[in-house]
């Protein structure tokens, strides 16, 4: 009954105070499409840095003279460890065929040659969350205390690189998400707070006539609540305009916008994340209640 | 039922009630009258708790008002009907939905709450105007619309705040009579009032507060 009685109270108040629950929302769309933007962005980039990631690798160098057990006890002890997501063998000849081919016109070097100088090798890919200098490192020293390796190249600086990427990307987004989370939540607070200032007498009346303090309550958090859900509707309309005229319009111009994402997912997700900060400002803005 | 027992309120350094104490019967009808200011309206909203004693004890039924937990401030309440002087209709909200609104704060469902604002609106001849705004009608129409509201739950008590102050004399009858009318079928009813006219000649008991105690008890 009470949920029932506060959506209705709540929809009332929306149509009686319009304008300054359409300020609200508006205030509550732009900053959820700030949001939306910035959360566009990271996922394109995270996209990007995927592939990236797919191109770190680490070459474990074998000793010459290994049989076939050892090299696959060595396979085997490698493929073992938990930040090793793949890897692969590659025998003396496999290694001078495709050094020839990188080469191409300049091969003829190793014309001359009677022994292969080139050592079998296993390149290891790692998982993604193990790509950081210091988990690079720690597996390439681990790994050279194995019998029959030689050396291992594991090309900190690029695992550096790469994990700062992610670290500034993912940290930038955060603190745009919290400052806007705050912003919005501050805005739903003020609004419902003038709001409840307005309806003073009224509440009044049903403090007198025995209303709890959840009966009082329930109006004004789906007051928050469908600002907040208005707010995310609107910003997800605005943010697939904003989409579809980069990749179709902008795309002539500049061709990468082409490749440009839009998780279908945030459609249900940022309506719902308004909802969840409009109530808790209307919550707080609700506060207390003495009677 | 209502029992005040030694009960003071002060104001500051200024002193409001002064050691009052008289007992209320279930069903009986009483008037507290005397002179503006003497006290009358604090003493009724000691009952309901938007004032707080600060010696003595109420009590209320099971409540024991003057200790009653915050929580159970709204509980306490819903045993009360309050017929304000203001009134203190919603102005947003029809006749009806005014009248419903005691009911939906208990949690009753809306098929029943169709069949009691009905009731409560006949008892006091305003069925025909349940769905207008209390803006447009008469202000002895309004108050009988707060009596429907605080008749429709079936209170144990009835409480009238000077429930005739803004109305014409003979709309202030009508307001008595059919406050006594709600008295006969059994409520609990205390009207605060200066008017001597209005329990004139009603039988009823007449508490008279002046200097801020209870200085006469009499038969209106």
């Amino acid at each position: 009954m009470y949920i029932l009685y506060g959506a209705k109270t709540a929809v009332k108040s929306m149509v009686q105070e319009k304008w300054i629950n359409l300020l609200c929302v508006m205030t509550v769309a732009s900053s959820l499409l700030i949001i939306v933007l910035t959360g566009l962005f990271i996922y394109n980039i995270d996209y990007l840095a995927e592939k990236l990631h797919e191109r770190f690798g680490m070459v474990i160098f074998l000793e010459d003279n290994l049989s076939k057990e050892e090299i696959e006890s060595i396979i085997n002890k490698v493929h073992q460890r938990q930040e090793v997501e793949g890897l692969r063998y590659i025998s003396k000849d496999e290694a001078l065929k495709e050094l020839r081919e990188r080469l191409k016109d300049d091969s003829y070097i190793f014309d001359g040659l009677e022994v292969n100088p080139l050592s079998p090798a296993l390149e290891i890919k790692l998982k993604r969350s193990y790509i950081n200098p210091q988990q690079v490192i720690k597996t390439s020293t681990e790994l050279k205390t194995l019998k029959g390796i030689n050396d291992v190249y594991s090309a900190e600086k690029i695992a550096e690189v790469i994990s700062a990427f992610y670290k500034s990307v993912s940290n930038m987004g955060l603190i745009i998400l919290a400052t806007l989370a705050s912003g919005i939540i501050f805005v739903v607070y003020s609004t419902v707070k003038i709001l409840f200032y307005r309806r003073k007498d009224e509440i009044e009346t049903l403090k007198l006539l025995g209303a709890t303090r959840s009966f009082i309550r329930v109006p004004f958090l789906f007051e928050g609540g469908i600002i907040g859900f208005m707010g995310g509707l609107i910003s997800i309309g605005i943010s697939l305009v904003f989409y579809f005229a980069v990749t179709y319009r902008l795309s002539s111009v500049f061709p990468l916008l082409q490749t440009l994402l839009y998780p279908t997912e945030i459609i249900a997700i940022f309506p719902l994340v308004g909802i969840v900060l409009g109530v808790t400002g209307a919550l707080i803005a609700v506060g207390r209640l003495r009677f | 039922m209502i029992v005040f027992d030694n009960v003071s309120k002060f104001y500051d350094y200024h002193t409001v009630l002064r050691s009052v104490s008289f007992t209320v019967e279930k069903g009986e009808m009483i008037f507290i009258t005397g002179p503006s200011g003497a006290g009358k309206s604090t003493l009724m909203k000691l009952i309901y708790k938007a004032e707080d004693a600060d010696e003595g004890e109420i009590t209320i039924g099971k409540y024991n008002v003057t200790s009653i937990k915050p929580s159970d401030i709204p509980y306490l309440r819903r045993n009360i009907g309050i017929v304000f002087q203001d009134f203190k209709l919603l102005r947003g909200s029809t006749v009806y939905d005014n009248v419903a609104l005691a009911l939906r704060i208990r949690g009753i469902n809306e098929k029943e709450i169709r069949q009691r604002v009905s009731e409560a609106l006949k008892k006091v001849n305003l069925r025909h105007v349940s769905d207008s705004n209390p803006k447009s009608l008469s202000g002895g129409e309004q108050q009988r619309i707060v009596i429907a509201r605080a008749i429709v739950a079936d209170p144990q008590v009835i409480l009238a705040d000077e429930p005739t102050g803004n109305l014409d004399p003979n709309t202030a009858i009508d307001i008595i009579n059919l406050l006594r009318d709600i008295n006969i079928n059994g409520s609990t009813i205390i009207v605060a009032t200066h008017n001597r006219e209005l329990f004139r000649g009603t039988g009823k008991r007449v508490l008279k507060i002046d200097s801020n105690r209870i200085v006469k008890e009499e038969q209106g």
